[in-house]
């Protein structure tokens, strides 16, 4: 019979998560959440720390003397001008420019680096790895992985760790000891809030959850499932594949692929760089002709919403959770977007949703309408087009 | 910049795309990597007083080729007879004059002699037919505009024009195997071997393979018919002639002159730089080499999309010819013209068979010519990739396995022989350039020609890199000894760059 897989820390998430709602993340299984609500888990992320196990995302160890050349040719970014401890996020692409996935790649050192992927990516990499001097292993099953985000994340981890986070920069990774155990940890995550990534061998998963826990105590860590960590990452202005963009490989028609410049990560795309990088042509062509859309973010208006609502006499209904339904986003009658994904945003106090929305009606601040659900009824919300991220606190690049 | 144009290859497809292009008022360098120019086509010599054609016992440049690049070719010395030699001592003599053919298959069968004429008749048309086809610049599908389809009807008219009987035939031909097409013209299985061995020569495939029947007419298209007719000076007296009138038209030929490179620069060529390092620059490239060395060693995979990276390497190239050239004292004993080992169809299969498990025919399909005392012998199968061991052991197995195979269909040959030099699929690759020792730069099967050559979607000449253009056999047109792949490249170039 087939199973799903479980991950190094089932052993204590299935005993915690109250309501037993596993989600299936690339195989795995993974808590949707610990409570029945979600506002214990979300709050610790916002105000103190919780604790995610990210175990399946897919890693990928590349090494060799052509590594970094790999990931050059593969992605959009400079990875040759990467410094050993550093931390890239990037989005690659096919040929025509199309997002095919994006992640994280990590410099573990000169000649090693590490990716991860949300989609089974061997077979990319080694197509195009075509003679290169370099080994890809896939280490999703042996590499366990723990994000603990929040502003107390820091304070928790300096507490355990061998040396003291202080110095470690927003996108930044060291080598280190936690309970005794060799971790790898990063100043990643997928919330937008101080946090970090913890990277351990799979064999020591428990330990390192204990002594998180342990330490977390005094500072109320929560472990947290990937529910709430949905509403953090949309605050953020963080999107996810397959929900926000379609991969170039999935998509059944042209119309639903999606471009690094479409999806805000312009800032990725180093076309100064020299030589051939995958999708490199079209790039070009759209950074000159500019993008026919654009992902913004969307804060719905309150008194707008009320006003909906008021018409059969209630207050807004706003789910509690993300919902990753399309909802029309319209100017004057007539359809110009759709968002992927909206959420209540509770440290916001807003409505908010990501949104792809047509040339040229996705510069900040134009007025739109977003479709809402009332009593049966489909309306429009009137909203605004925002700068992305809609929440970035201080301390999370302090 | 000192060239428009770098050809990659001293081949006959390179220089004939080099020629057409200098008359086109381009300045063209063509590079190569060895000693002498010609590629395929060369009469080399392997020892004092041995030397030979070494690939191709008999060539032909297209007759346009000909008449367009004012080349002075030599007549071939005669039109000799293709001879089966059977079991038992048999002969089966085909001349090239049809009568004389048929007054020979008339020992084997009546019903045949009396088919003959007409088999011949429509070898002609089909292989006419597909001259016309490798003229036609193939689509670069699914980007299909009315430029490219307007020839492309052109060429259906052509088709259409055959007659409702041989258009079927045609098309139906292509995709059948060769013993199934000659099935259906003859019942001799002499007969049928001889014409199913032609079909398979040069190819890895068997007598039963699916579209060996389009096989057939390619080779019938580009030997004119089952016999070799060797030029008067060689096949190197064609490379002199398109070297002599390239130089007239002031193109520059260099020699041991190997590319290292094809230099890149923002996913356009911009040049080459020899293994000695020298760079030099020109407004285009051409490769006469095969796709797979061009893409992948000479642009090198970092700076192609990586789904055309995986279609290059898919590209099935799969040599399996060796050449015995055999010295003899004179007395051989052997008939004029081209004799074929292939006694039966069965008897093919079996050789074809050996190479589908990477191993050397124990039973060999050979063809053999002879020039004075020096006997030429092309073998068949013997696979690029032999299971056990290397060519290196391999290459005296080849030897030894030709000659007692000739020797039991001619007694006494094997007295005669002085010395012998062995080419192997190896050679071919380490020597000539062809990888994997494929003569034809890509096997000549249904999933590899007309718009599927080299690759879907680039049959055009073009490549992904800006300015760097194929012209070798690897292209529409290619395989085999005709021309046409440059001819076509040098066209297409012209239209392409204005």
């Amino acid at each position: 019979m087939f199973e799903l897989k479980r991950t190094p820390f089932h052993e204590r998430t299935s005993r915690l998560s109250l309501p037993q709602n596993w989600r299936r993340w690339a195989g795995y299984l993974v808590a949707g959440s610990y409570d029945l609500v979600l506002d214990r888990e979300y709050w610790a992320i916002r105000d103190a720390a919780a604790l995610i196990d990210i175990t399946p995302l897919m890693k990928y160890v590349i090494e060799g003397p052509d590594a970094a050349q790999l990931l050059h040719r593969m992605t959009p970014r400079d990875v040759l001008k990467m410094a050993v401890g550093q931390v890239f996020y990037t989005g690659w692409c096919d040929d025509d420019g199309r997002l095919l996935d994006d992640g994280t790649i990590s410099r573990l050192s000169e000649t090693k680096f590490r990716l991860t992927s949300a989609e089974p990516s061997l077979r990319w990499l080694a197509m195009n790895a075509v003679g290169m001097d370099v080994t890809i292993t896939e280490v999703t099953d042996q590499v366990a992985a723990l994000s603990l985000q929040g502003p107390k994340s820091r304070a928790i981890l300096n507490r355990i760790c061998a040396k003291p986070l202080d110095k470690l920069k927003f996108f930044r990774l060291t080598e280190t000891k936690l309970a005794g155990k060799a971790v790898t940890i990063s100043r990643t995550g997928y919330t937008g809030d101080l946090g970090y990534e913890i990277w351990m061998d799979a064999i020591d998963a428990l330990a390192v959850w204990d002594a998180l826990i342990e330490a977390g105590g005094d500072y109320g860590i929560v472990p947290c499932g990937i529910l709430a960590m949905d509403m953090a990452r949309v605050e953020a202005g963080l999107f996810m594949i397959d929900v926000d963009y379609t991969a170039a490989n999935h998509a059944w028609i042209a119309g639903q692929k999606s471009t690094p410049f479409e999806m805000g990560l312009g800032w990725t795309v180093a076309l100064d760089k020299p030589g051939y990088f995958v999708g490199r042509r079209a790039l070009e062509r759209e950074h000159k002709e500019g993008s026919a859309w654009k992902l913004i973010g969307l804060e719905v208006d309150w008194e707008g919403l009320e006003q909906l609502y008021a018409r059969v006499g209630l207050p807004p209904q706003i789910p509690g959770m993300a919902m990753r339904a399309s909802l029309p986003v319209m100017q004057a009658g007539k359809q110009v977007g759709y968002a992927s994904t909206s959420t209540w945003s509770p440290v916001l106090k807003k409505y908010i949703a990501l949104a792809h929305v047509q040339r040229p009606h996705y510069e900040p601040g134009t007025r739109l309408a977003m479709e809402v659900t009332v009593e049966h009824h489909r309306l429009h919300a009137p909203a605004t087009v925002v700068k992305l991220p809609f929440y970035e606190p201080e301390w999370k690049k302090k | 910049m000192a060239y428009d144009v770098i050809i990659i290859g001293a081949g006959h497809n390179g220089l004939v795309a080099a020629n057409y292009l200098a008359k086109a008022g381009r300045k063209v360098l063509v590079l190569e990597r060895r000693a002498v120019a010609g590629g395929q086509l060369v009469t080399e010599s392997f020892a004092e007083g041995f030397s030979a054609d070494a690939l191709h016992a008999s060539a032909q440049l297209r007759p346009d080729i000909v008449v367009d690049l004012g080349l002075r070719i030599e007549a071939p010395r005669s039109n000799p007879a293709y001879t089966c030699l059977l079991d038992g001592g048999k002969r089966l003599t085909l001349d090239a004059d049809p009568s004389r053919a048929s007054a020979a298959i008339r020992e084997f069968s009546a019903r045949d002699a009396e088919c003959w004429p007409g088999f011949v008749a429509f070898m002609d048309r089909a292989a006419a037919f597909l001259d016309a086809a490798y003229r036609t610049p193939m689509p670069r599908l699914p980007h299909f505009t009315l430029r490219e389809g307007l020839p492309l009807a052109s060429l259906l008219w052509k088709l259409r024009r055959l007659g409702g009987r041989d258009m079927f035939r045609v098309v139906r031909a292509m995709s059948m195997s060769a013993e199934e097409f000659t099935s259906g013209w003859f019942e001799s299985e002499a007969l049928r071997a001889a014409v199913s061995a032609f079909a398979i020569h040069g190819v890895t495939l068997g007598p039963m393979s699916a579209g060996t029947g389009y096989t057939l007419m390619h080779n019938w298209l580009n030997r004119g018919g089952l016999a070799h007719r060797p030029a008067a000076g060689g096949a190197g007296s064609i490379t002199v002639a398109l070297v002599d009138v390239l130089k007239a038209r002031g193109g520059e030929v260099r020699v041991a002159a190997e590319v290292r490179n094809v230099l890149v620069d923002g996913q356009r060529a911009r040049g080459v730089r020899l293994v000695n390092g020298e760079e030099i620059a020109a407004d285009c490239v051409i490769s006469a080499a095969d796709p797979r060395r061009t893409f992948l060693q000479l642009v090198g995979a970092a700076e192609l999309p990586p789904e055309f990276v995986w279609q290059a390497q898919s590209i099935k190239l799969r040599g399996c010819v060796a050449k015995v050239h055999v010295e003899t004292d004179g007395r051989h004993g052997l008939a004029d013209g081209t004799l074929a080992v292939a006694p039966s169809i069965r008897y093919l299969e079996r050789a074809y068979d050996a190479a589908k498990y990477g191993e050397i025919s124990a039973q060999p399909y050979l063809e053999v010519t002879t020039n004075g005392n020096v006997v030429s012998i092309h073998f068949q199968f013997a696979p690029y990739a032999v299971r056990q061991g290397d060519w290196r052991a391999a290459r005296s197995i080849v030897e030894q396995r030709a000659i007692d195979t000739l020797d039991a269909h001619c007694p006494g040959f094997k007295s005669s022989v002085a010395r012998a030099h062995t080419i192997t699929p190896c050679d071919l690759e380490s020597t000539y350039g062809l990888s994997e020792g494929d003569l034809n730069h890509g096997q000549l099967i249904l999933d590899q020609i007309f718009f599927m050559r080299p690759l879907p979607g680039w049959s055009k000449h073009a490549t992904p890199v800006d300015g760097l253009y194929l012209c070798g056999s690897g292209v529409h047109g290619g395989g085999g000894i005709s021309g046409a792949s440059g001819r076509n490249a040098a066209k297409a170039i012209v239209e392409d760059r204005g």
